[in-house]
């Protein structure tokens, strides 16, 4: 009996100690959380389009109009720290990927009624690709969105084929977009 | 020379780890070896580890008191126009503090015991152990988490605690109590170890240690309430248990010390189940270290949580070297404390403890499979699913109306075997009072099941205590022919704990009735008031007459005024409103709740309140019998108070009482 | 919102603080919509439910309860729309399949393990009871041939008694 207690109680401990040790080590890391969109049709979306980009796309933005085309599909708000980080990354890519064919679309979302933040945050990093409001987030749902910024990788026939949640880096854009043109 | 407050404090919190760890030393090698002087220098140092302790704690609070910003605890977590009151509270508002606090509490209690326990064989290898608990809490706050240390350029001023910290006095109350509790149930833990180690696991500690661990169960009962009560009234959304991580770490030790309470009484009595109580008293002690370890780490994501930091991992080592050093040394000493269980019958006030047992168990058990399934899961395959209220509701329900159903019948069982007569007699009375409270229920309308079912097992509990006060009163009346409520003041004076547990269960039963209703029938809605305009709810009129703001020294206030009307006749004026603290430019949405015996009426503001605003809109609550949970709260807290006032030993008065009384003690 | 843990726990605590600053709809919902919100996670939030948390994205989901519930929708076809979206994840009460269920199969094991450990010890205890201690012949004679001495010699000093 003593000896299987011991051994019982050593066990236990390991085990619970590994586990905790574990959740202690994982930190917070960005994982490409699996969507439940994966492999599904991309939801439709209608939205009004920033000035910014108003002459070239109209007043409106639909999916529609971006049939046939791999699509980076970034969600974004003015008040979300991280979206300041990916930005410039989500630019510098943009200029270097706008030939292929691949279409960068920035949603500005749960961001209620603050254009004018959306118009500062674009100024600030000089966004050349466009960008379109979601004011009540209705689309934010139809995505699944879980927060900002998460960004959508969608296939030329429309199918959504990854998600990544938090901000992007290069590492990430490098393995999406290879995937996209392929 | 200007001796800096921050240097004192660190010196103090350096200081009392040296002391507890020079009086866990002393007491161990003292103990062992039996030498008086040093047991003797380690139950000073346990008094002096205190004074030192407190020393700490007077140098935070007078530097949080004179916005010392050369302190860095105080320059991160206070701020200068903070009322005096938040800036006592900011004492234990943030990780660092909170470590101070719980160190202070615990040196208090070991002097406390080192001060009042009676002499006996265990006392120095307690007081070594409960200080040995201490040398890791000074540890962490000295080496790893010191909030005294000095600024070489103080700040002008700080950001001021948490605004949810700030917004409510229950911040005073509660995390004291929650401490309280926790420490109070290190010294059955200290004592266990203690007979662990001399080997005489004997009654003998249990009986020595009753009253410090139903004290510490006390507080811990009435710090979870408390901090119900606390959400209820602060979050906005009119609830009081989220079932989340932090919420469920201070359950599981308080269900596991509630099975405890109940099955050492069977150690009293019977002398058995030695061995499952020494396993339950150290499972409770590990259970509030892995507590704390989870709040302070990180590993659960919780909106109650401390944060993370160097503390994560040396709370996990802690928790990882008291189960193995507590559990190892149950192990290796099982042969001495394991004993010849018997029962004559398992329809006893044995078999009922055992039951209750069991039933706490399950339920400690589901809610630790519940917290902790999340990170297992991630940790084998990495996917993230998360456990929810459904799944806690869903398991622990159950479990709940079992309870219900045994401590009703428990205490009218008699001890080692019940005789089937009265048996039956009783229970035909206990279940009539359930189906006729049921059935009430039912025909006034309850439909669901819990509810129903909950106010069935309330009538079922209420038949038990009347059925037990009159076994216990009638025969004294008869006896000694005195009217009854003489005859009850005596016997509550002779009884106390007797009389407490009463008062305890049907706390607990008023606690259940209050949830199942508030949980069952509760209505939320959200509604839109035009400045000046009306809407109905729930046959309440409510007028939203006109904004206010309410600037204090303390924070801004604005709100719109609201006027509940039931019918023609007006009840009251309700103020919700959007409190902004200073140091914040976010509003913490304040409700107002009219408290009504039979619901509660609750209003939170969902938009936000400026000059000129047209409208609010509102979220409206109706809550039936919530106010009962805090109700029986406070008569749990009532009932254990009074059963602390009672002797642990048999009285020898007893000896005069009827031979007729004594049958049913 | 993942990302550095300053990041998180700001997200966190805008969980708890979140209110709908600017144009507030002019939104009226009634208990039902409550009763299904508090049914479905809030993303953001993850440890409140969409009737509870007060950030956009949750007031939205509300907005779309609402919408769906005056289309004439069932509250099964709500909660399905959102599971869609976001997986069973979703749902507070995930439907008990896959890596879901293991956490209700443990917790039926338990139970069943629970009462079974009980039944079996109960059992041996009460077993034990009825089984008379077996003591060792010679101490029964000793204690008989001591008894005896006491009754004869009333003056042995009454240690044994003790």
């Amino acid at each position: 009996m003593k000896r299987q207690g011991l051994l019982l109680t050593v066990l236990a401990v390991a085990l619970l100690g590994g586990l905790f040790a574990y959740g202690l080590l994982r930190g917070e890391p960005d994982r490409d959380i699996p969507t439940a969109l994966k492999g599904k049709p991309a939801p439709a979306f209608e939205l009004p389009v920033h000035e910014h980009y108003v002459n070239q796309f109209g007043e409106t933005l639909s999916l529609e109009e971006l049939e046939g085309r791999p699509l980076v599909v970034n969600f974004w708000a003015s008040w979300c720290a991280p979206c300041y980080d990916e930005a410039p990354v989500l630019q510098a890519y943009w200029e270097r990927y706008e030939d292929t064919g691949v279409v960068f679309v920035g949603v500005q979302t749960q961001d209620r009624g603050k254009r004018a933040e959306g118009r500062a945050f674009i100024d600030l990093f000089g966004l050349s690709f466009p960008n379109v409001v979601d004011d009540d987030s209705a689309v934010s749902v139809d995505w699944g969105l879980f927060g900002v910024p998460e960004t959508f990788f969608v296939s030329r026939d429309g199918v959504v084929l990854d998600k990544h949640v938090g901000p992007v880096t290069p590492q990430v854009l490098d393995a999406q977009l290879a995937a996209l043109l392929r | 020379m200007q001796l800096e407050l921050g240097v004192v404090g660190s010196a103090a919190a350096f200081l009392a780890f040296a002391v507890a760890l020079y009086g866990a030393v002393a007491g161990v090698l003292g103990a062992s070896r039996r030498d008086p002087r040093l047991v003797t220098s380690a139950r000073l140092s346990a008094v002096a580890g205190f004074l030192v302790a407190t020393v700490a704690i007077v140098v935070m609070e007078s530097a949080l008191l004179t916005d010392d910003f050369s302190v860095s605890y105080v320059a991160q977590h206070s701020r200068i126009s903070s009322p005096v009151w938040v800036k006592v509270v900011t004492l234990w508002a943030a990780l660092e503090g909170s470590i101070l606090l719980w160190a202070w509490l615990l040196s208090g209690y070991t002097a406390l015991v080192a001060a009042v326990a009676a002499l006996s064989p265990l006392r120095p290898w307690a007081i070594a152990v409960m200080q040995g608990v201490q040398t890791f809490f000074f540890f962490v706050l000295a080496f790893l988490a010191n909030p005294f240390k000095v600024l070489p350029n103080p700040p002008l001023d700080g950001p001021g605690p948490n605004e949810l910290l700030q917004n409510h006095w229950m911040m005073a109350v509660h995390p004291v109590l929650m401490y309280l509790g926790f420490v109070g149930l290190t010294v059955p833990f200290a004592y266990a170890m203690a007979a662990l180690i001399t080997r005489r696991p004997g009654a003998e500690w249990m009986v020595l240690t009753r009253r410090w661990t139903l004290a510490g169960w006390g507080f811990l009962s009435a710090a979870i309430v408390a901090g119900g009560w606390w959400s209820y009234e602060v979050l906005g959304w009119g609830g009081y248990w989220a079932w989340d991580p932090v919420e469920n770490v201070s359950l599981m030790p308080w269900l596991t010390a509630t099975a405890f309470v109940h099955s050492v009484q069977v150690q009293e009595r019977r002398h058995m189940l030695k061995p499952w109580n020494v396993a339950l008293i150290l499972t409770t002690f590990a259970l509030s270290v892995l507590g704390t370890f989870l709040t302070r780490s990180g590993v659960v994501s919780s909106v109650h949580a401390f944060g993370s930091g160097p503390v994560g991992p040396a709370f996990l080592a802690f928790f990882v070297i008291v189960v193995l050093v507590s559990f190892g040394l149950l192990a290796a000493r099982w042969e001495d404390v394991k004993d010849r269980a018997e029962l004559d019958s398992l329809v006893s006030r044995e078999g009922a403890m055992l039951g209750v047992n069991v039933l706490f168990l399950a339920l400690a058990f589901a809610v630790l499979l519940g917290t902790l399934f999340p990170l297992v899961v991630e940790a084998i395959s990495g996917d993230r699913v998360t456990v929810g209220p459904p799944f806690f509701d869903q398991v622990t329900l159950p479990i709940w109306m079992l309870v219900l159903l045994l401590m009703g019948i428990g205490p009218l069982l008699p001890w080692r075997k019940a005789e089937e007569q009265s048996l039956r007699s009783n229970l035909a009375w206990m279940l009539a009072g359930l189906v006729v409270a049921g059935g009430l229920a039912w025909a006034l309308g309850v439909r669901k099941l819990y509810p129903a079912l909950t106010v069935g097992l309330a009538g079922y509990n209420v038949v038990s205590l009347g059925l037990l006060l009159a076994g216990a009163l009638v025969p004294r009346m008869r006896l000694a022919k005195r009217p009854a409520l003489q005859v009850l003041r005596s016997y509550a004076h002779e009884n106390r704990r007797r009389v407490g547990s009463m008062v305890v269960h049907f706390a607990v039963v008023v606690i259940a009735v209050g949830v199942a209703f508030s949980a069952g029938y509760r209505v939320d809605e959200q509604v839109r008031l035009d400045i000046g305009g009306s809407a109905e709810f729930e046959g309440y009129t409510l007028t939203a007459t006109e904004l206010f703001v309410d600037p204090t020294a303390a924070r801004v206030s604005a709100g719109v005024l609201v006027e509940v009307r039931s019918g023609d006749r007006f009840v009251t004026t309700l103020r919700p409103r959007i409190n902004v603290f200073p140091g914040s430019n976010r509003g913490i949405p304040t409700p107002a709740v009219l408290y009504r015996p039979s619901h509660d009426l609750y209003l939170s503001l969902n938009s936000n309140v400026a000059p000129g605003t047209t409208f609010v809109v509102l979220r409206v609550v109706k809550s039936p019998l919530v106010t009962w949970i805090w109700v029986g709260g406070a008569l749990l807290a009532l009932g254990t108070a009074y059963a602390l006032g009672g002797s642990t030993r048999r009285v020898a008065a007893r000896v005069s009482v009827p031979a007729a009384a004594a049958r049913e003690a | 919102m993942t990302g550095s843990r300053p990041a998180r726990l700001g997200a966190l605590l805008a969980c708890l603080l979140a209110l709908a600053f600017g144009l507030a709809q002019a939104v009226q919902l009634d208990s039902r919509v409550f009763e299904i919100a508090r049914q479905l996670r809030c993303p953001v939030c993850t440890s409140e439910s969409v009737a509870d948390s007060s950030v956009e994205l949750a007031q939205q989901m509300r907005q779309i309860i609402k919408d769906q519930l005056e289309a004439g929708r069932s509250e099964r076809e709500i909660l399905a729309y959102f599971q869609q979206r976001y997986g069973d994840w979703i749902l507070l009460d995930p439907p008990k399949r896959g890596i879901h269920l293991v956490v209700w199969v443990l917790a039926g094991a338990a139970v069943v393990v629970g009462a079974g450990a009980l039944a079996v010890v109960g059992r041996r205890w009460v077993g034990r009871s009825r089984q008379p201690i077996a003591v060792d012949p010679a101490d029964l004679e000793r204690v008989r041939a001591e008894l005896q001495g006491l009754e004869t010699d009333p003056d042995a000093p009454e240690a044994g008694l003790r």
